[in-house]
């Protein structure tokens, strides 16, 4: 059968030099659902990109129903049945769905927006795809697998044949995932072609017919789904043999962080924590899990001393911290690896070594009398480079010139150069490519040895399964479940919980919360 | 006391209001379509002002309904140039508007004293025209309640009727018809319209032009009607305090006319005023519809955090 849609020996040079594509080829075929896997950084992305008309290709081809295509432009690649689900949504949260859905393409009647059209329009589309969604309802007041249902309809509703989903499960529950699932087979029952980007090789596995497996800008191979393995596919995707396993934790210690009955109230007024209870150990991680905006990221930003507490109260070694500030308490022995390492864990305009030294600067080695020690900074900065093996041009290199994983070493290194007491992790791997993945999971696993009490939160729940030593679900702002890491845990036990569908028990949530 | 209840409740302030109003109300609605788009055009002031001179000079050679779309285009053309400097250039949005409002407030004056050779304060020498009120003498002769019809409803600004029109016209614009959503997409969420192809400078730069437009008419009636002929600074912050009509209108449309009818009630006082309480300076009694305009934003404000945080109880 000949290829809906054909790439042919793809090549594209980014302005700076990056070489993210060369020698890609990618042959879909109709009413089928392909993957395309490989690492961050793999090329998967500017691949996508240059399907959709975003960008321009250096090199090589693009075939649609055996004729050559180029597209300028965005629009002419909607036009010629195109469609692409973006990881960002691009939706108006005060608009109702099918608003949104319509927006740009509205039906007219005279020089009036016919809405009566656009909804009936709307339902039939959401009904005929199995995408339930109520095209009446604001999207800001939907839950985000929703959401994605929407820029799903947006693309159905201007006639994609093809649609291209760029790590649809990553902002998904388990449960979600499930119901992406369903729709996407009902699209595809329906002639319709999915391309479907990911890097969780399990989701991969389940969903997909073909898989094209790219790395390091190049297509590696392309397979039958029900020919490969996970492992034998993770080979492929990384070149060697990986394991992403770590050494639990042998012993924990003594009590190091303990939050007493803590309350957070947003600046709206509304409750967004209430009634958390948690003891952290010193030598052991402890997961926070829960679906984003259930309350995980506000605790840590609470701990930090970032988020006023209205209630409740926080201790470290015994000592109140809630009277502290920011800087008291890492003088305390705190460090905090922020969610977003650009707008919080970094000045992405100032070089590596002053970010290496940014949270310092009442230490006399760096600061004396008032005016940086530029020598010893910059020492500070060669043996931390060396020591976390970040890739850097040198200690002045501007941090904003830095890869995603690079950046999130620079913070990583600052925050753990000391042996912290209490360590605060969120979003450690985001955006971050396998190998600097295992670096800094070995990172924080080196500071639990040495001591330090964990507090990790995660979108990824493999990575919580992998590193934590107790795992605490969140869900609307209180805990609902606390576990002790087995093997016998997995992610859909974890899901059930986040989504609120199961409630534990008393006691053996008292048990697992120590 | 007595007597300013009885002032207040005839038919002549009723008249006062809707003509304190009506350019209110224009630059309002402009403020307003600036503001939905996401490009705040903070040079109403300016473009009233610029409009009202022009218009006051046109008018000595033309109809006066060629003078009023002269100051229309006047307003559109100024919306034209900051759109070229905020979308084109990518200067900074207020910073242009502030640029228009100071280049108004010097080149009026400048322009004022070349048209009158050589009067500063006031266009008194030029023989500008006025925009003719509608008088609706058939109202009489509707029974008891005709007299008092007739005061009311007679007498307005040809563009007094044209601004609740236009009012009308907005909204339906705004909520009834594609271009409008649109408009309001790409002020809250560039990005969502952008990827669905539709083109977000083009927009904003219509939205400007159109706010301009607006603004310009109100100039028009402001010194073809409130007061024949021009003055230096005869804006005195109105196109200020319509961009704060335009949030204590909520920003819709409506709002935004009641919002400004509000102030041109304050307005009105403060011209009825000082000849029933000689006591009390005059400047004082003139500042009362800016101190109105405060105290309102403080309030809404106060009162839409309110709201704000109900809405976010009633979800939990």
């Amino acid at each position: 059968m000949a290829a809906l849609l054909e790439a042919i020996a793809i090549r594209k040079t980014y302005p700076g030099g990056t070489l993210a594509n060369d020698g890609v080829d990618l042959s879909v075929q109709s009413g089928k659902v392909h993957a395309v896997v490989g690492e961050n950084g793999a090329g998967k992305s500017t691949l996508m990109k240059i399907l959709f008309g975003i960008e321009k290709p250096d090199a090589g081809e693009l075939r649609l129903e055996g004729n050559a295509i180029a597209f300028a432009n965005p629009r002419e690649a909607i036009d010629a049945g195109i469609g692409m689900v973006f990881q960002h949504f691009s939706l108006v949260p005060s608009f109702t769905v099918y608003e949104n859905v319509v927006l740009g393409s509205e039906p007219k009647s005279g020089i009036r927006f016919d809405r009566e059209k656009a909804i009936a329009e709307v339902r039939a589309l959401s009904e005929r795809f199995r995408l339930n969604v109520d095209p009446l309802t604001p999207v800001e007041q939907l839950p985000v697998g929703q959401q994605q249902r929407v820029e799903i309809l947006k693309a159905l509703y201007r006639n994609a044949r093809i649609l291209i989903l760029d790590e649809p499960t990553a902002v998904l529950a388990p449960q979600e995932v499930a119901e992406l699932f369903v729709a996407v087979r009902s699209l595809v029952e329906q002639g319709r072609t999915v391309i479907f980007i990911a890097h969780k090789l399990p989701e991969v596995l389940e969903i997909s017919d073909r898989i094209t497996v790219m790395r390091g800008g190049r297509t590696v191979g392309e397979v039958e789904t029900k020919s490969v393995t996970e492992q034998s596919l993770a080979t492929m995707m990384v070149g060697r043999e990986v394991s992403l396993r770590v050494e639990r934790g042998q012993t924990a210690g003594a009590l190091a962080c303990e939050i007493k009955a803590l309350k957070l109230v947003g600046d709206n007024g509304a409750t967004i924590a209430e009634d958390l209870n948690l003891r952290v150990h010193s030598g052991e991680i402890v997961g926070l899990v829960g679906v984003e905006g259930n309350g995980q990221a506000e605790l840590l930003e609470a701990v930090a001393g970032l988020r006023p507490v209205a209630e409740g109260a926080i201790y470290l070694d015994g000592a109140d911290m809630l009277p502290l500030s920011v800087l008291e308490r890492r003088g305390k022995g705190l460090s905090n690896i922020p969610e977003d390492r650009i707008a919080q864990g970094l000045a992405t305009g100032s070089s590596v070594a002053e970010n290496l030294v940014a949270t310092r600067l009442d230490d006399a080695r760096f600061v004396r009398r008032g005016l940086l020690d530029l020598k010893a900074i910059r020492e500070n900065a060669v043996s931390l480079i060396e020591r976390f093996s970040i890739r850097v041009g040198g200690p002045n290199s501007a941090v904003g010139t830095l890869s995603g994983g690079n950046m999130q070493k620079v913070v990583v290194a600052r925050e753990l150069s000391e042996e912290p007491k209490l360590l605060l992790v969120n979003q450690p791997t985001r955006g971050v490519d396998l190998g600097a993945t295992q670096f800094i999971w070995k990172s924080i696993t080196d500071a639990r040895d040495a001591g330090a009490a964990v507090l990790l939160s995660s979108a990824d729940l493999g990575e919580l399964l992998a590193l934590a030593d107790r795992l605490v679900v969140f869900y609307r702002g209180r805990i609902v479940a606390a576990f002790v890491n087995s093997e016998a845990l997995n992610a859909e036990t974890l899901g059930t919980y986040m989504l609120g569908l199961e409630t534990q028990e008393a006691d053996t949530m008292r048990s697992a919360l120590r | 006391m007595i007597e300013l209840l009885m002032t207040v409740f005839s038919a002549t302030f009723f008249v006062t209001v809707i003509r304190t109003a009506t350019p209110l109300i224009f630059a309002t609605l402009g403020g307003l379509i600036s503001d939905l788009s996401g490009a705040l055009n903070v040079a109403l002031e300016g473009m009233m002002l610029i409009a009202a001179l022009t218009a006051v000079i046109v008018s000595v050679y033309a109809p006066w309904y060629v003078a009023v779309l002269s100051g229309v285009l006047a307003g559109a053309l100024l919306g034209a140039l900051m759109a070229f400097f905020h979308l084109k250039m990518k200067a900074d949005i207020i910073l242009v508007g502030f640029a228009v409002n100071i280049l108004a407030a010097g080149g009026t004056v400048f322009a004022l004293s070349q048209a009158t050779g050589g009067d500063k304060g006031t266009s008194i020498n030029l023989t500008s025209k006025a925009v003719p009120a509608v008088d609706l003498p058939f109202l009489e002769a509707i029974p008891v309640v005709g007299p008092t019809l007739d005061r009311l409803l007679s007498g307005h600004s040809i563009l007094s009727w044209l601004a609740a029109l236009t009012v009308f016209a907005v909204w339906y614009f705004l909520y009834r018809t594609p271009h409008g959503l649109w408009l309001r997409g790409v002020g809250e969420y560039p990005a969502a319209p952008e990827a669905a192809g539709i083109p977000v400078n083009k927009v904003r730069a219509w939205s400007l032009v159109a706010s301009g437009a607006l603004a310009g008419i109100g100039g028009a009636q402001l010194a073809m009607f409130n007061y024949i002929g021009f003055t230096r600074d005869m804006t005195a912050g109105r196109g200020f305090i319509a961009l704060g009509a335009v949030l204590l209108g909520a920003r819709h449309p409506v709002g935004a006319m009641l919002a400004a009818l509000l102030f041109g009630v304050f307005e009105a006082l403060s011209i009825v005023m000082p000849n029933l309480f000689n006591w009390i300076p005059g400047e004082l009694i003139q500042t009362i519809p800016f101190a109105v305009t405060i105290l309102a934003l403080i309030l809404f404000s106060y009162r839409s955090q309110r709201a704000r945080q109900l809405k976010t109880l009633s979800k939990i």
